[in-house]
C-alpha cells in the first residue's frame, strides 16, 4: 500500500469494548478519542465505500463525510444496542449507498453491470478478501453460502443493490431475494460466530 | 410477528430496502423486539463484510476530518422520558383562540397532563434529511401545509407508524429572552418536544407519542416552558 501503515487492522470476529469505549468519549467531545478511533476504523471506512461508490476521489468524500457524522452524532450510540464498529459501518454502508443510488449513479451501474456480468462482482470482492488475515474468515463463511445466497448478498451489500435491483439482474422473484438476503447473512453470521 | 415483513430484515441490514418499505420496516422494528435483536446480529455480520475489505486511505484525508470536525458543532445526547416518571397534571386555563378551539375539538376534557419536558436542540439538517425520506416513505405519512400566524407557512409531516413528525417553516428571529418551543399534543396531554430557535428556515424531526393528534408551535420565555403560555403560531392536525 503506498498511503500509510500505520492503521491498525481490527480483528473481523469478537467485539471490542476498547471501540466502544473511544465511541462514547467521542460523545462528549474528545477529540484524542476520535483520532484514535479514526486510525482504527478508517481503512474499513475507506475500504467498505470505495467497494460500493468505486471512484476514488468520491470514495474519499463519502469517508470524509462519514467520519464526520460520526463525530457529529457520537451521542446516538448506544452499546447495549450494538457495537461501535457496526454503528460506524452502518452509518459509512448508508452513505456510500445513499451516493450511489443517484439517478445518475444508477444509469452508470446498470452499464457496468451490463458490461460485467453478475459474477465478477463476488470475485473481484474474494480478491481483495483473501490479501487480509481477517477476511480469510469472511471469504470462507462466504463460500459456505450457496449461490443466490451469496449473490444477493454480494450485490446489495459490495455493489449498493436494492433488493428489487438485485432481483432484476439475477432475474429472480422478489420474495426469492428477500429471502435468501435474510438466510445468507443468518448463515454468515453463525459462521462468523458473531455475538447476538 | 408478520412473516412477510419479517423476511425483509436481511434486506435492511443490507441497506437493501426501497425506500417505500425502509419506512414500513423500521416502524415495524420499533414494535417488534424479536426483529431488533435478529437485525443487530445481522448488522453486525454485514460490518465484517466491510472490514473484510478495509483498504488504507491517503493520509490527507485525515487531517481533512480532523480540521472539520474542530468546526462541527456535536449533537447533545437526546434525553428520553424516564419510564414510570410521574406525571404533573395541570389545569389548562380556558382559551379563546386557535390552541383552545382546536383542543376543544380532541377532548373535551380541559386538563392537560404534561411529561417531562425533554428538550432536544434540533438536528441538523443532515440528520433530518435521512429522517425525513424515512418519514415520508412511511405508508400512514400525513402531510399538511398550515398558516403561521403572521404570515408564511408551515409544513408538517407525520407518521403514527414510524412515530416521528416534521415540522418545516421559515420563523421569524426572536429576541434573546423568547424561543420557540414544539408541542405534540394527544388527547388530553400536551407535550413538550423541543425547542427551535428563529431567524431562518428551520426544521425540526421530533418524537410523535402514541396517541398524538395534534403538532402545536409557540413562542415561550427563554429556555422553554412546561406548558404552552401563549397561543400557538401554529397548529396542524397529524392524524
Amino acid at each position: 500500500m503506498g498511503f500509510v501503515n500505520d492503521v491498525v487492522p481490527i480483528s473481523v470476529t469478537g467485539r471490542s469494548p476498547e471501540l466502544d469505549e473511544l465511541l462514547t468519549l467521542v460523545a462528549r467531545g474528545d477529540e484524542t478519542a476520535f483520532e484514535r478511533l479514526y486510525d482504527r476504523l478508517i481503512a474499513s471506512v475507506f475500504g467498505l465505500i470505495r467497494r460500493v461508490v468505486r471512484d476514488r476521489a468520491q470514495a474519499e468524500e463519502v469517508a470524509q463525510e462519514v467520519m464526520v457524522e460520526v463525530w457529529r452524532t457520537a451521542a446516538r450510540f448506544d452499546p447495549a444496542r450494538g457495537s461501535a464498529m457496526s454503528w460506524v459501518m452502518t452509518v459509512a454502508h448508508r452513505r456510500a449507498v445513499d451516493r450511489v443510488r443517484s439517478a445518475q449513479a444508477a444509469s452508470d451501474r446498470e452499464d457496468r453491470v451490463a458490461r460485467m456480468g453478475g459474477e465478477v462482482a463476488y470475485d473481484h470482492v474474494a480478491e481483495t478478501v483473501t490479501t487480509r488475515l481477517e477476511g480469510e474468515r469472511v471469504r470462507r463463511c462466504l463460500d459456505g453460502l450457496t449461490e443466490l445466497q451469496r449473490q444477493a448478498v454480494t450485490m446489495a451489500y459490495y455493489g449498493g443493490y436494492s433488493y428489487p435491483e438485485v432481483a432484476g439482474l439475477l432475474k429472480v422473484p422478489l420474495g426469492t431475494v428477500k429471502t435468501r438476503m435474510r438466510d445468507g447473512l443468518v448463515r454468515l453470521r453463525d459462521c462468523m460466530g458473531v455475538e447476538r | 410477528m408478520n412473516d412477510e415483513i419479517h423476511t425483509l430484515s436481511g434486506a435492511y441490514a443490507l441497506n437493501a430496502l426501497p425506500l417505500r418499505e425502509l419506512g414500513e420496516f423500521e416502524g415495524h422494528l420499533s414494535r417488534c423486539e424479536t426483529c431488533t435483536i435478529e437485525v443487530r446480529g445481522l448488522q453486525e455480520t454485514t460490518a465484517r463484510l466491510g472490514v473484510a475489505v478495509a483498504e488504507a486511505p491517503p493520509r490527507a484525508l485525515k487531517s481533512r476530518v480532523m480540521a472539520q470536525i474542530a468546526e462541527v458543532r456535536q449533537e447533545p445526547p437526546l434525553i428520553e422520558e424516564p419510564p414510570g416518571e410521574p406525571e404533573v397534571v395541570v389545569p389548562l386555563r380556558r382559551r379563546s383562540g386557535r390552541w383552545a378551539l382546536a383542543l376543544a375539538a380532541v377532548s373535551a376534557a380541559a386538563a392537560v397532563s404534561i411529561g417531562v419536558v425533554a428538550v432536544n436542540e434540533i438536528r441538523s439538517r443532515d440528520a433530518s434529511i435521512e429522517e425525513t425520506r424515512n418519514l415520508l416513505a412511511a405508508p400512514d405519512a400525513v402531510v399538511r401545509k398550515v398558516e403561521m400566524v403572521g404570515g408564511g407557512s408551515a409544513t408538517v409531516v407525520a407518521s403514527e407508524t414510524y412515530g416521528k413528525v416534521m415540522f418545516t417553516s421559515e420563523l421569524p428571529a426572536l429576541d434573546a429572552s423568547k424561543t420557540y418551543q414544539l408541542w405534540t399534543i394527544g388527547g388530553e396531554r400536551i407535550r413538550s418536544a423541543g425547542l427551535v430557535d428563529g431567524g431562518g428556515v428551520r426544521t425540526a424531526t421530533v418524537d410523535l407519542p402514541a396517541g398524538t393528534d395534534h403538532f402545536g408551535v409557540t413562542v415561550e420565555p427563554a429556555g422553554g416552558s412546561r406548558q404552552p403560555t401563549t397561543e400557538p403560531v401554529m397548529l396542524a392536525k397529524v392524524v
